[in-house]
């Protein structure tokens, strides 16, 4: 390179690019100040769980988690949860709620959304209102009567166990929010497409089957991603409805392992806890954006 | 006696004029009575008598009748001809077609019987239109529906015959053609990605362009392989047949609408003034609806009475229940019952007794107001739906009623029975001694929680001032944190914006029972963090068993899980800013304070107000933070009795008298007490959101 | 197919007033119908009506003697070309125009014929395969074009399809709309708010306002003999000149006495009546002359020209500050604050009864 170029270069590089105005004293002090609130909180935020990962892998930790200094890498823990706990049980009870409380509010919901956000029928606002306000009332404010509705049922029929209680429990506590969140978004898409359809050839049934549920896809994506991860945060419902351990969700299982002096074991806890966070993680991680939204859509959109 | 009107209305109101004499001059009459002075009056009252009295031998009446009697002779004599029509019709061909030829000749000939009497009555007028509609437009469906299946017999013959050999050679050709497209396809994609290489396109545009070639191929191929005979034979069968099925119908479905339409604009003229069959079937849905001649509606009510006197009456007496008695069941609760018999299930079969009841009578009145209406328009001079006016009608206006009902029929069952059960059980006597058997005790539980008395009621007010303290510190602090890092990470200036978001993404999540249960490890006696701050600060930290320290810990814990939330929404509110507004406070001189006072807050805070909201009440009723960090805990029972810890919110309280010490009908009453407290909370929260405000429900 | 609409009227629920009222219109096969109006005048309301979107209150509605009613628009064989071109966003170009065809279970054949005859027709056979997201607004409208098309319905409808592309691609489509229109032959229904598009394509215009009818006919008819002031103003660029005054001596004098007009012999026995009433004058811009043929005349001083060309536009005023609008060639000189003389062509006049607004000549 010759010497002019780098001169022209050492120029370049020296320009003030930046589209802003540049930075006066207090204001370099003060974006000074902003790193270190980010960057303690975010230590705030690792450091336990980091404690937790470190203490999953930690072969020196015993029943009881402590504050040691000694680290030894070992997968024991993982070990001692899948041959000793029913985790691998849990896991499945777990999946197999969330996807069916999954699939059972698409179902409904999709409807409804559909019919509520197209159709101006009576007793519309009525029923949306009112169900908005009952879900206010705690679920387990019926928890007295889910227990004996479930033995009612079950004796009827006797294939209706206490998970699929928990499913229809879950799926019905989200309708309302739910239609409200889908109807928005439906609300959004123009009705001269559901126009276009009928003159097309459609009727009601297939404008929904065929238009709006293939456009409403990304929301709907949302319900479903919710509606699924639900079963995997809730502790409460499964520990009270679900009493034999074989039927556990992961929450309730997990918490055997620290608060049940038969099945103490606090390590395998942290593994247990890691395994199950690590998917639900990266899916929020991927799919922030799209959670976010349809978390505001909610209350933004109506 | 009735009162008549001159005129005829359709259901818009349209005047139409009466054909029928008699009643019409009786109108007349009537109507001058009513603006007659006294000494007229008499004389017109006479003269409705003596035409009252002469309602037999009155010409129009006498016309009417023997127009009556011929008709009866019409019809009889043309069934006899339709007898010998339909013997003669070709045996091979099809029921759908038989009728339709059938419709044809009955049309024809009533078209040219009813022609006569067209200005005697609007019956007759409407049969003769009616008639000449189907005249008219029969012939052409019926010429449709024949080449058509003519079409199909034959693509049907052609089907057997297909050459085997060729089909063979075309399916080789076939293969050929997909491999020659793939081949395309590839081409396509290299190109594609070459233009890719040397930067002339996106991504995106690689990416769709390549979704465009796949389409494109399978287009291709899937239209090839219509050459073969045998496939697009069948393709043609499929058509011939939809076309024969839906097409036939859509064509006699604007038939139908014609003649529908006509029923519309041609009055019925009745000389019944009262609508009695809808008071004298009041019990029996269905039944009126047969006596106004509506088939479609009789059935669909019919099943409605069905239900009604098979399902919800008998269950509502007891019969069919499970264990209860119905309706008595819940009065008596079981008492005095064997042993097995629990008051809580006569008490939720009674509430579904009384559910299937409400349902019935509002399928009754339902029926009823139908009934009645019917039955006054035609009066009025508007026809009763026929049959296909009744189903499209029920086809448009039942779908959304009909799509929505798995969401009603889940949403009784897992929360309006259950809440309705809580509802009652709060009334009750429901604890500890009386588990399978309890009885009524009227608001006793409600004086307790307002009087602070008794084993549970106690400890109410102190928990719920807990409560308060808890739900207000928790959530205003987590929303304060969150909105303050939303905000200083919205900076332009800061880097690493996405590390940032990431981590703070992490306590929303990762679940929340997972680092509630460990960080109550960590605070534990040996945990990591009481260790931690015993070595570097010399505090001993009894977050488990001090009160004080257990609250302030509880308090922090939520903000570091509930901020994440907070700032995340914030976050994206704060991007949807649009910059020119702060370009524009900027210009005008506003500093940055002033810019973040006056508009950022208010526009996030408008925006994420509902979800705000949301998390006051989602904290009051935040139970699993109380009860997996410490169970509620430390317990005090000097304070709080033996049933709650000094950190029990009030639904961590009511879960422990409801699951742990079966205090249920108390735990049900102080429920009921904060839900309406909630409600009304949520009901302000709702009403003042932009969100309900703009919602064009 | 020939559409007829027999006093047609339309209530919403919840609402005092008509829409629409007494609608009488008589569509002939293969015309070219454009119903033009104001917004908000109900035309679109209209159209909807007449595709089956919104119910019809009162009166027939009548395809080929069939009455249509209460049939479902999916019943009714017709297709409709909408304003947002409501293209469905999840297919590709090929399936959106495939979908009412394949809805009807048609031969996968005759689909794949009729939507590349149409793609052919409408030069959009490049983006056959692609989304309707990834296309120019001006295919988009195509694409609409050929879904429509493809159906081979027997009545046509379009609800504004070129308001939204731009100037020139409007100019364009608006010939090529006719040019299709001709090789078709269907029945077809456009509504517009824009005069040019009505007065380039329709073999017949209806102008609607207020939910009425205001005239119905050949598209010359409406510029050379408006019914009534509305049409008067509301067709014709720029807009008509509308003096009002009263019939003196079987002479129009103005209002405010600056401007006489003695009518042409025909006129004035049309006008015999109306001696001592109110009555408006209408006047083209490009119908004024220098002299005129009975030398009424008037003065005005020049105050805005505006220079487009092939013509100018003068915005004159009279000396009671009242303004008329002149259309002159564009090569004669004016300036700005001129007095100049200006007469009428007689024969150029349009009569208006000021109370109802009716035609008198």
């Amino acid at each position: 390179m010759k010497k002019s170029d780098k001169k022209k270069s050492d120029k370049k590089n020296k320009l003030y690019l930046s589209d802003k105005q540049p930075l006066s004293t207090v204001g370099k002090l003060m974006l000074f100040l902003s790193y270190i609130v980010l960057f303690a909180w975010a230590l705030i935020i690792l450091l336990p769980l980091a404690d937790m990962v470190v203490s999953a892998f930690n072969g020196r930790q015993e029943q009881y988690i402590m504050l040691n200094d000694n680290f030894q890498f070992s997968l024991k823990h993982f070990d001692y949860l899948f041959n000793e706990t029913l985790y691998l049980s849990w896991v499945k009870n777990t999946l197999f709620i969330a996807i069916m409380t999954a699939v059972i509010t698409l179902i409904i919901v999709s409807f409804t959304g559909f019919a509520y956000s197209r159709y101006r029928f009576k007793g519309r606002k009525a029923s949306l209102m009112a169900i908005m306000l009952i879900q206010t009332i705690p679920t387990f404010a019926g928890i007295t009567a889910y227990f004996t509705m479930h033995s009612v049922i079950s004796s009827i029929a006797p294939f209706f166990t206490r998970q699929m209680m928990l499913i229809l429990i879950y799926a019905g506590g989200g309708i309302a929010s739910n239609t409200f969140i889908l109807k928005g978004y439906i609300d959004s898409i123009s009705t001269e497409l559901d126009d276009a359809a009928r003159i097309d050839g459609c009727s009601s049934m297939q404008v929904y089957r065929l238009i709006i549920m293939p456009i409403a896809k990304p929301m709907l994506a949302i319900i479903a991603l919710w509606s699924f991860i639900g079963p995997f945060m809730d502790y409460l419902l499964p520990r009270v409805l679900l009493t034999n351990p074989e039927s556990y969700t992961l929450a309730a299982g997990l918490f055997t392992l620290i608060n049940d002096f038969r099945t103490m074991n606090q390590p395998a806890f942290a593994a247990g806890g890691l395994l199950t966070a690590i998917p639900i993680v990266a899916l929020f991680i991927v799919l922030q954006k799209q959670l976010v939204s349809g978390l505001s859509q909610g209350s933004v959109k109506g | 006696m009735g009162k008549y009107n001159e005129f005829l209305y359709d259901d818009i109101g349209n005047e139409y004029a009466r054909k029928n004499l008699y009643l019409l001059e009786l109108a007349k009459l009537q109507s001058k009575l009513k603006t007659a002075k006294a000494e007229e009056k008499l004389e017109i009252n006479d003269a409705i008598k003596k035409l009252i009295k002469n309602k037999k031998n009155n010409p129009y009446n006498l016309e009417l009748s023997s127009y009556k009697s011929k008709e009866k002779n019409f019809l009889t004599t043309l069934n006899a001809k339709v007898k010998v029509f339909v013997s003669n019709l070709d045996k091979s061909i099809d029921g759908k077609l038989k009728k339709m030829e059938k419709d044809l000749f009955i049309s024809t000939e009533k078209a040219s019987f009813y022609k006569k009497y067209v200005p005697l009555t609007h019956d007759a007028a409407l049969a003769y239109e009616r008639n000449c509609i189907m005249r008219d437009q029969l012939p052409e469906i019926i010429q449709k529906y024949k080449t058509t299946k003519d079409e199909l017999t034959n693509a049907k013959a052609h089907l057997k015959q297909i050459d085997v050999q060729n089909e063979k050679k075309v399916k080789l050709e076939i293969k050929e053609f997909a491999s020659k497209q793939k081949a395309i396809f590839n081409e396509g994609k290299l190109k594609l990605k070459e233009k890719r290489h040397s930067k002339l396109i996106s991504d995106k545009a690689l990416k769709n362009g390549i979704i465009e070639l796949q389409k494109k191929r399978s287009e291709a191929i899937n239209l090839k392989s219509y050459e073969s005979d045998k496939k697009s034979t069948k393709e043609l069968i499929e058509n011939k047949k939809y076309v024969l099925n839906k097409g036939i119908r859509r064509e006699l479905n604007v038939l139908k609408s014609n003649i529908s339409d006509l029923r519309r604009k041609t009055p019925i003229e009745l000389s019944k003034t009262k609508p009695y069959f809808s008071a004298i079937t009041v019990l029996f849905p269905g039944i009126g609806q047969l006596l106004n001649k509506q088939a479609l509606k009789a059935i669909v009510f019919a099943f409605a009475t069905l239900f009604i006197y098979v399902i919800a009456i008998p269950y509502a007496l007891g019969f069919g229940n499970y264990q209860g008695s119905g309706i008595s069941g819940l009065i008596s609760l079981a008492e005095g019952g064997k042993k097995v018999d629990k008051s809580l299930i006569f008490m939720i079969e009674g509430i579904v007794a009384i559910f299937l009841l409400m349902f019935s009578a509002a399928l009754l009145m339902l029926s009823y107001f139908d009934v009645k209406k019917v039955e006054k328009d035609a009066m009025k001079g508007i026809r009763p739906r026929n049959w296909f006016e009744s189903y499209s009608k029920i086809g448009q206006e039942g779908f959304p009623y009909l799509v929505s009902l798995p969401a009603l029929i889940v949403t009784v069952f897992i929360v309006i029975v259950p809440i309705t059960t809580a509802i009652m059980l709060s009334f009750t006597g429901m604890d500890p001694k009386h588990q399978s058997k309890f009885t009524w005790v009227g608001i006793e539980n409600y004086k307790l929680i307002a009087t602070g008395s008794g084993l549970a009621g106690s400890v109410f007010w102190s928990i719920l001032g807990w409560t308060l303290v808890w739900t207000v510190c928790a959530t205003s602090l987590a929303i304060f944190v969150g909105f303050m890092l939303a905000i200083i990470a919205n900076n332009d200036r800061i880097k690493g914006k996405t590390f940032f978001r990431v981590v703070y993404l992490l306590p929303w999540a990762v679940p929340a029972f997972i680092t509630i249960m460990f960080f109550s490890i960590m605070f534990s006696q040996n945990g990591s963090i009481t260790t931690l701050l015993d070595n570097f600060f010399n505090i001993q930290l009894t977050a488990k068993t001090d009160p004080f320290y257990s609250r302030i810990v509880l308090i922090l814990l939520q903000t570091w899980l509930g901020s994440s939330y907070v700032f995340l929404l914030s976050t994206g509110v704060l991007q949807a800013i649009p910059g020119d507004l702060y370009e524009a406070a900027q210009i005008d001189g506003a500093t940055e304070w002033q810019k973040l006072k006056r508009i950022t807050i208010p526009i996030v805070l408008f925006q994420t107000a509902p979800l705000l909201v949301g998390q006051y009440t989602f904290n009051f009723n935040n139970f699993s933070i109380i009860y997996l960090f410490n169970g509620g805990g430390p317990f005090n029972p000097s304070k709080y009795g033996n049933l709650a810890g000094s950190t029990d919110l009030l639904i961590s309280y009511i879960y422990k008298l409801t699951m742990e010490n079966q205090y249920q009908s108390i735990g049900a009453a102080i429920t009921i007490v904060i839900s309406l407290g909630l409600m009304l909370f949520a009901f302000i929260g709702f009403k003042n959101s932009k969100a309900f405000k703009e919602e064009r429900l | 197919m020939n559409v007829v609409l027999k006093n047609i009227g339309k209530k919403y629920e919840g609402r005092e007033e008509f829409t629409l009222k007494d609608i009488n219109l008589e569509i002939a096969d293969k015309d070219f119908c454009v119903i033009l109006g104001p917004s908000g005048c109900g035309k679109t309301t209209l159209l909807r009506m007449i595709a089956g979107l919104n119910s019809i209150t009162e009166g027939d509605l009548l395809f080929d003697k069939k009455r249509m009613n209460k049939v479902p628009s999916k019943d009714r064989d017709i297709a409709m070309v909408f304003q947002s071109y409501a293209l469905y966003p999840h297919m590709t170009v090929y399936d959106n125009m495939a979908f009412s065809l394949s809805m009807r279970k048609e031969r996968k054949k005759v689909i794949d014929e009729r939507v590349m005859e149409a793609a052919e027709l409408l030069q959009i056979k490049e983006y056959l395969y692609s989304k309707p997201s990834d296309i120019s607004g001006g295919q988009r409208q195509r694409v609409a074009l050929g879904r429509a098309m493809v159906r081979k319905p027997s009545v046509f409808l379009m609800d504004e399809p070129l308001s939204n592309l731009d100037a020139k691609l409007r100019e364009h489509m608006r010939v090529e709309l006719v040019r299709l229109h001709k090789a078709l032959g269907t029945t077809s229904i456009y509504v517009t708010h824009d005069q040019t598009e009505a007065m380039t394509m329709a073999t017949k215009i209806v102008l609607m306002n207020d939910g009425k009818i205001q005239q119905a006919g050949k598209p010359d008819e409406f510029y050379n003999r408006p019914e009534n002031i509305f049409v008067a103003k509301f067709i014709g660029s720029p807009t008509m000149n509308i003096i009002e005054g009263i019939i003196k001596e079987g002479k129009f004098v103005a209002d405010h006495g600056l401007i006489e007009i003695t009518p042409s012999p025909n006129d004035a026995l049309k006008l015999k009546p109306f001696e001592g009433k109110l009555v408006s004058v209408g006047i083209r811009p490009e119908r004024f002359e220098s002299g005129g043929e009975f030398g009424d005349t008037f003065s005005a001083t020049v105050d805005v020209v505006e220079m487009l060309g092939k013509e100018k536009i003068l915005y004159a005023r009279l000396d009671n500050g009242s303004e008329l609008v002149i259309s002159t060639p564009g090569h004669f000189e004016y300036a700005v604050d001129e007095v100049h003389s200006f007469g009428f062509d007689v024969g150029a006049i349009h009569f208006f009864d000021t109370v109802t607004g009716l035609r008198i000549n």
